[in-house]
């Protein structure tokens, strides 16, 4: 905390709070936006923070991503489209009120409740990332090479909801990251074509994963009619809104705790936090049989949830370089491109960067409220963009920001041949954030097995290195549970269609 | 599942075909790490060909594959990369901007939306150069023109 409060001042330099502001607007526009997801926002940011100081472009990627989430509750609530897969459970009670004439009041429920949310998961991250740090620089190439095969496995079960595919994305991505020459012994390696002879960048592969396969589900969408709820503003709304939202303290605390929870577990996003915040508060209400028609407390706590998970999912990211969510492992091309490693040690080497980048998510979380208020009034017009605009615009950028990292059209034609392949897939019930995340924990996972082995060859054996320790158990325990749980749910679901379709 | 039994064939041919190339890998060190990945790959497809053949019978219907969109839209990215190295970003990003919107918006083309199109793409790419060439001096893909 006392780092936090030490770097904090430098939040405020003219050029954050300038990127901050720009973020911030630009992040609620683009949430707002159905079909543009946080993650492809976020993905088509990284290559433009190659050109700003890491603390800046970090701020920016921060701001995107806290604002993208708040802004897809727009759409949710008017369009009954999330504008973000976090912002699912905020449709359940928020369009039915836009319904009964209340999108003013279902909106400012949202930007509150996202503040209330983003601020304790925020305050959560502050107490909890250095002490996390510390305990982490314990930690040698096998727990380091365990925790990053954990991060896949995590992911792979809990994003696609087919185990078996998921985990297969995530080897895909491993295998993605070990194209081109071998780190430690200098050998290519899956090297079919001049193209990749340099290995797959993380930006052209971020991008081409995210964005591609959006600009085909969007072509695949066009002419598709959507009921669109007015918006009719009415004085005095705000502060009423405001105190009637804070009276909701079950649904905010639920939301709150719930979303930070599920932001630390690496690989769970908003979406999830959101869902279960809802179910739970729709529990322990005394007419739980209002939601689903317009009660304003499922919206406070889906987006008290999906934005206190903001702060916590950069938790594992900034100590264990294990993104928390699908956007923080975009979020750590972001990191990589500036030079910065995370663990345990980027608190140490680049205190500043980090803390001034924490200390600017907390102002992000502020701006979003307000700047949501604000633009809550003309979302018609953000919803009123064409997809066939969104679609030239997303391609142009996408190909722009990959040209722009190594100047290397190698990088486009990699990024766009990465997109169709995962469009492809994800018509066959595959994901782009497990193999994302085999990309980014690939190298990680390689090298600290590599320096395990030598290190093991030479004292306890292999087996010995790798399978004792207490770290390296719980985490082992951790992997066989992530993936058990998944299999098990697989299993659950085939049982229970098998007996209805008996 | 029929289409997840394609997907785990499809998957297990190409990951034999990665493990027969380990053998162009010059040392055994580097080859470690992608052999084991391969072969969880390999377990991992053939789980999913177990777990497609059980459910066969629960199949549920997918939505058809928008051949027609995916492969104008397809066509059109592949023919703004060939022109990109030869007449410049900025201008083959409008040329794209202002094709895609005709071709995959040709239903509802009229001479009024034309314009707004056309306009929004120049718009758009203006707004580009001002920001990419002129603000943040980065580099593009000149061509002949810009």
């Amino acid at each position: 905390m006392s780092e936090f409060l030490q770097y904090f001042p430098q939040v405020f330099t003219f050029n954050n709070l300038i990127v901050l502001l720009l973020g911030t607007w630009g992040g609620l526009i683009l949430g707002a936006a159905p079909g543009l997801s946080p993650t492809m926002a976020v993905a088509l940011l990284v290559p433009f923070t190659f050109h700003m100081d890491a603390a800046t472009g970090l701020a920016l990627l921060g701001a995107v991503y806290t604002s993208t989430i708040a802004g897809g509750a727009i759409s949710a609530v008017l369009i009954n489209i999330p504008g973000a897969p976090a912002n699912i459970a905020t449709l359940l009670d928020g369009h039915p009120m836009a319904k009964k004439g209340e999108s003013q009041r279902a909106l400012y429920f949202c930007f509150f409740s996202s503040l209330v949310g983003g601020l304790f998961g925020m305050l959560m991250m502050i107490v909890l990332t250095v002490p996390l740090a510390r305990i982490a620089l314990e930690f040698g190439p096998s727990e380091l090479f365990w925790i990053a095969i954990f991060g896949i496995s995590v992911m792979a079960g809990l994003s696609s909801g087919a185990v078996f595919k998921g985990l297969i994305g995530g080897m895909f991505g491993v295998l993605i990251s070990l194209i081109g020459y071998s780190p430690v012994l200098g050998v290519p390696r899956f090297v079919f074509s001049d193209v990749l002879t340099g290995g797959i960048s993380i930006v052209p592969a971020l991008i081409g994963l995210f964005a591609i396969p959006q600009v085909f589900a969007l072509a695949e969408g066009l002419g598709q009619k959507v009921e669109r709820m007015d918006y009719k503003p009415k004085k005095g709304m705000l502060l009423k809104s405001f105190i009637e939202n804070m009276k909701y303290v079950k649904a905010l605390s639920i939301g709150s705790v719930v979303g930070t929870i599920i932001g630390i577990i690496p690989g769970a996003g908003g979406q999830v936090a959101g869902l279960i915040a809802y179910d739970q508060t729709r529990k322990f209400s005394k007419k739980p049989e209002s939601f689903g028609t317009g009660n304003p407390q499922g919206i406070v706590a889906a987006e008290s949830a999906n934005n206190a998970m903001v702060g916590p999912s950069l938790i594992p990211l900034l100590t264990l370089s294990i993104p928390g969510s699908p956007t923080a492992a975009v979020l750590l091309g972001g990191l990589l491109i500036h030079g910065l490693f995370p663990g345990p040690e980027l608190f140490i080497k680049d205190a500043a960067v980090v803390h001034t980048f924490i200390g600017s998510l907390v102002l992000a979380q502020v701006f979003m409220c307000v700047f949501g208020i604000m633009l809550a009034r003309y979302s018609y017009m953000v919803m009123s963009v064409s997809n066939l605009v969104m679609i030239a615009a997303v391609t142009i950028l996408a190909v722009f920001g990959t040209y722009s990292v190594q100047n290397s059209f190698d990088d486009v034609i990699v990024m766009f041949a990465l997109g169709t392949l995962m469009y492809i897939g994800q018509k066959f019930g595959f994901s782009a954030s497990p193999a994302v995340l085999g990309i980014i924990l690939g190298p990680i996972a390689e090298d600290n097995f590599l320096k395990g082995k030598m290190i093991a060859d030479t004292d306890v054996g292999v087996f010995s290195y790798f399978f004792t320790g207490q770290v390296n158990i719980i985490v082992i325990l951790l992997c066989v549970g992530s993936i058990g749980y998944s299999v098990f749910m697989e299993v659950r679901t085939y049982l229970k269609k098998r007996e209805a379709a008996l | 599942m029929k289409r997840d039994l394609i997907v785990s064939l499809v998957v297990l041919v190409g990951i034999i075909a990665l493990y027969l190339s380990l053998g162009h890998i010059e040392m055994e060190g580097a080859r470690v790490f992608p052999r084991t990945i391969i072969i969880i790959m390999l377990v991992l497809s053939v789980l999913l060909l177990i777990q497609s053949a059980l459910q066969k019978a629960l199949d549920a219907k997918k939505g058809k594959f928008p051949v027609g969109r995916f492969f104008t839209c397809f066509g059109l990215i592949i023919v703004y990369f060939v022109f990109m190295e030869s007449v410049g970003f900025y201008l083959s990003a409008f040329l794209f901007f202002v094709a895609l919107t005709f071709i995959l918006g040709r239903a509802d083309l009229t001479l009024r939306t034309g314009l707004v199109r056309a306009g929004s793409g120049l718009a758009f790419t203006i707004v580009l150069f001002i920001l990419f060439d002129l603000l943040l001096k980065a580099q593009t893909p000149k061509g002949l023109l810009i």
